[in-house]
């Protein structure tokens, strides 16, 4: 079976660690912020084209003053969720600068662009011009909800694809 | 010595369990390890076995590349792997930390189980998360504040824009004594008014106040007394008009000199604030005193009334507190006493109230006293006061002027409010100069490509292309053909942080709106005046270079003065006086910013100076100053002692030539005598 690793990248609080679960367990726990420490692995088995894949996931804490990612923990990773959160504008800058060493790190790989928390309209922050340019400059952009499960389960199936697909 | 079994059960109780790496990925458990590592990953049945770790967890597989390149070099340091969690057979979530590190020689990977103590490493890092998150959106809620105050304030001040110039063309008009009196009401009290929108600017935004605290002026320092007559002379008529007696301390000897911390329009306002309470208050036929009282540090100013004293609830906490209003007869928005306490705090003085023995109330404040004058020695500094702003786009010394000026200017007007414009056109034609109006930077840029202007007066912002923009467009273009236009910024926008913005795009000064008239045309005439003179200080000293735009050598200052101030005498005088005046404090604010190595403190030192010497035609001086500058916004401190003691000397002789000057008792312009 093909296994491929994948990483959750993006500040504290974006929302990580409830796409994951989400995903996995189909599941959205809480509102209420439970920050990840460390490295959490997980394995989530789908079908992408007909070929049974494994995706194993590593929902890496939020990058922040507190605790930076390492970078050897890119070693092996075949594709990335880069989550921001969509109500809070800074997220996405955080998040674009982690992706920035993983290309220093790694080159290019697949990753998706997660805006995440879109359930909450009223409070977003990111204005559309700035997510032309970034799908211009190559982006894959996908409007998430962990909450409610919106374009969760598309978000690690396109990022599945685009992995099959080297 | 421990006995190996017990020192093994020991580290399998506290969770850690050590492998040997036997290579190729494969691993033998040291000891006993513990339940926790064959229920993981099948390592723990006995001390033969071998287990590939790798294989089991996908994160030791990672982890121990790094592991294996610790164990291939020579390198003492053990390495970490940092903490994860991992899923046990039930789903279970399971946190562990390793460790690769040579034990006698041999290469040990050590695992620790975390449960025990992984709940309270997580509360530690949400609690820090938290506050982070906290801090985030206390700072976005500021910036949302500052935002939304900065268009209150800009929408306050475009309808007093068009008030400030309707009543500026009125007082140029020969008006009636009656009506030129209540033009002159106007224009104050609109004056007053700005004053006070940036007074709320100021006092609210204090991470602005803090960014702009350049050193007070010397003639900024203000007079407590004539602050408090003043307001006691403005608040006479109300106090009349409820049956008040209003008076300031009979005690209090205005002539000695109450020199202190602040400035004179704030400490007004405390003043004024403080009567209005009273007024509020006081019941007919009561009396009102203002005072001040000496006490050797600082000065305690008062209002004392004869009303019904303080509420017995009332703390000064609560009296001065954010929207706190009075039960009986509220005030307004219960801002006024707020903003007398913060302003006298900021300044490093102290305020409260309290009942007098004979019935009413004292509002008091102290606020730290200036020792000596300012024109004997500049303010003396104390660390907790504030010392007002005053930027270089506002550090030209205005002299009077009316009427025509001394040369028509073509200037070119940008700005987009249609009111705006109209009035800044009639302002300086009637002012003599020759106006083309424009209602965007684009516009602008058009008019400049057909005609020649001395001045552009640009609006910061247009719809379109702003005002920045079409400077560095401008700017950019000059690039290649050498030449400079003055520009000048009209602006709401007064911050530090602004004026930078308008000095990198390029803009060589700025009138704040609502503009001051007197501010306006002098900002014009001498930036056009300096900028037509201006040469480089290579060429003013005979070194290679291009030749000056003018031949100042050719006339002297005093000449110049004639020919640009039209003859006015009375103007002459007050340009010298001022100059001479302001001069050793600007070469001190440029000794400092070399000192300092600070280049952006010299080239706005360095750009008023320039302005100011530009109106003497002094061109060596302001080539001097000018080349400051240019390494000031350059970031080029390298040869910026050699130019200051060039400007020191042109400076010299350029006193000595003003202190020539015939003064007004011996006039060298013939008169013609009577017959």
């Amino acid at each position: 079976m093909v296994q491929k690793k994948v990483c959750m990248l993006g500040a504290s609080a974006v929302g990580k660690t409830s796409l994951v679960r989400r995903f996995v367990d189909r599941m959205f726990f809480s509102e209420i912020y439970k920050t990840t420490v460390g490295v959490s692995v997980d394995k989530k088995q789908i079908q992408v084209n007909g070929k049974d894949v494994t995706l194993v996931l590593w929902d890496i804490h939020g990058d922040d003053v507190y605790e930076k990612v390492r970078v050897s923990t890119f070693r092996g990773m075949s594709g990335y969720l880069l989550v921001a959160d969509g109500t809070r504008r800074q997220t996405l800058e955080e998040a674009l600068a982690l992706s920035n060493r993983v290309t220093e790190s790694m080159g290019k790989i697949p990753a998706v662009l997660v805006l995440n928390k879109c359930d909450l309209a009223e409070q977003w922050e990111i204005e559309a011009s700035r997510e032309t340019a970034l799908a211009t400059s190559g982006w894959s952009i996908l409007h998430t909800s962990a909450k409610t499960g919106e374009a969760v389960e598309q978000a690690f199936m396109n990022l599945a694809q685009a992995m099959l697909a080297i | 010595m421990a006995d190996p079994p017990i020192f093994e059960s020991f580290l399998a109780d506290q969770g850690y369990a050590l492998f040997e790496s036997l290579g190729e990925g494969a691993f033998r458990p040291v000891g006993h390890a513990p339940g926790w590592c064959e229920e993981m990953w099948g390592a723990g049945s006995g001390r033969e076995k071998t287990v590939r770790l790798g294989e089991q967890s996908p994160f030791l597989e990672n982890f121990l590349v790094d592991a294996d390149s610790f164990w291939n070099s020579k390198r003492k340091a053990a390495v970490n792997s940092g903490v994860w969690v991992e899923r046990d057979s039930s789903g279970r979530e399971v946190p562990f930390e390793a460790w690769a590190l040579r034990l006698e020689g041999k290469p040990i990977l050590i695992v620790r189980n975390l449960s025990d103590t992984y709940a309270e490493r997580q509360q530690l890092f949400q609690t820090a998360r938290d506050a982070l998150l906290e801090h985030e959106r206390l700072i976005r809620e500021v910036q949302k504040k500052e935002i939304l105050l900065h268009c209150i304030i800009h929408d306050l001040s475009q309808p007093l824009n068009a008030m400030r110039g309707c009543f500026n063309i009125l007082a140029m008009e020969k008006l009636p004594g009656e009506q030129q009196r209540m033009v002159e009401t106007g224009q104050r009290e609109s004056q007053r008014q700005e004053q006070m929108i940036r007074g709320i600017l100021e006092a609210f935004s204090g991470d602005l106040a803090a960014q702009q605290a350049p050193a007070s002026q010397a003639a900024d320092v203000p007079d407590l007394a004539a602050c408090a007559q003043r307001v006691v002379q403005e608040f006479a008529p109300a106090f009349a008009d409820k049956n008040i007696r209003l008076q300031l301390d009979p005690s209090l000897d205005i002539s000695r000199g109450w020199k202190v911390a602040g400035d004179a329009s704030r400490l007004e306002r405390i003043f004024g604030n403080l009567l209005e309470n009273a007024l509020r208050y006081s019941p007919k036929g009561a009396a009102v005193t203002v005072g001040i009282e000496d006490k050797v540090h600082c000065l305690l100013a008062f209002v004392d009334d004869e009303g019904p004293g303080l509420p017995k609830d009332a703390t000064p906490d609560r009296l001065f507190a954010l929207f706190s209003k009075g039960k009986d007869r509220p005030g307004k928005a219960g801002l006024g006493l707020y903003f007398c306490k913060i302003t006298v705090e900021r300044w490093g003085g102290s305020i409260g109230a309290e009942n007098r023995p004979g019935g009413g109330s004292r509002f008091w404040f102290k606020i730290p006293r200036m020792m000596k004058t300012a024109a004997d020695h500049g303010p003396e500094k104390h660390p907790s006061v504030e010392t007002p702003k005053k930027n270089a786009e506002q550090e030209l010394s205005v002299p009077p002027r009316s009427g025509k000026a001394a040369k028509r200017l073509r200037i070119l007007v940008a700005e987009d409010v249609d009111v705006n414009r109209e009035l800044v056109t009639e302002l300086l034609q009637k002012r003599g100069h020759s106006v083309a109006a424009v209602a965007d930077g684009r516009a602008a840029l058009a008019a400049l490509a057909k005609q020649t202007f001395d001045v552009v007066l640009m609006d910061e912002q247009m719809p379109g292309m702003d005002g920045l923009e079409a400077t560095r467009a401008i700017r950019q273009m000059e690039a290649s053909s050498g030449k400079h236009q003055v520009i000048i910024g009209l602006t709401g926008n007064v911050a530090e942080e602004d004026r930078k913005r308008r000095l990198e795009a390029g803009m060589d000064g700025a009138v704040p709106k609502p503009f001051d008239m007197q501010v306006l045309f002098h900002m014009i005439e001498t930036l056009s005046l300096g900028a037509s003179q201006i040469v480089p200080a290579s060429a003013a000293r005979g070194e290679s270079g291009p030749s000056p735009v003018s031949t100042p050598s050719q006339e002297s200052t005093a000449a110049h003065l004639q020919r640009t101030m039209g003859g006015n005498e009375k103007l002459i005088r007050s340009l010298v006086k001022s100059f001479l005046a302001d001069a050793p404090k600007m070469l001190s604010g440029l000794r400092s910013a070399v000192g300092q190595k600070n280049a952006t403190k010299l080239a706005r030192a360095a750009h008023a100076f320039k302005g100011a010497a530009a109106n003497f035609g002094a061109s060596n001086t302001v080539a001097a100053a000018r080349n400051l500058e240019a390494m000031g916004k350059g970031g080029n401190l390298s040869d910026a002692e050699k130019e200051l003691r060039t400007l020191e000397e042109e400076f010299s002789r350029l006193k000595s030539e003003l202190l020539a000057l015939p003064s007004k008792k011996k006039q060298t312009v013939p008169t013609r005598r009577k017959k």
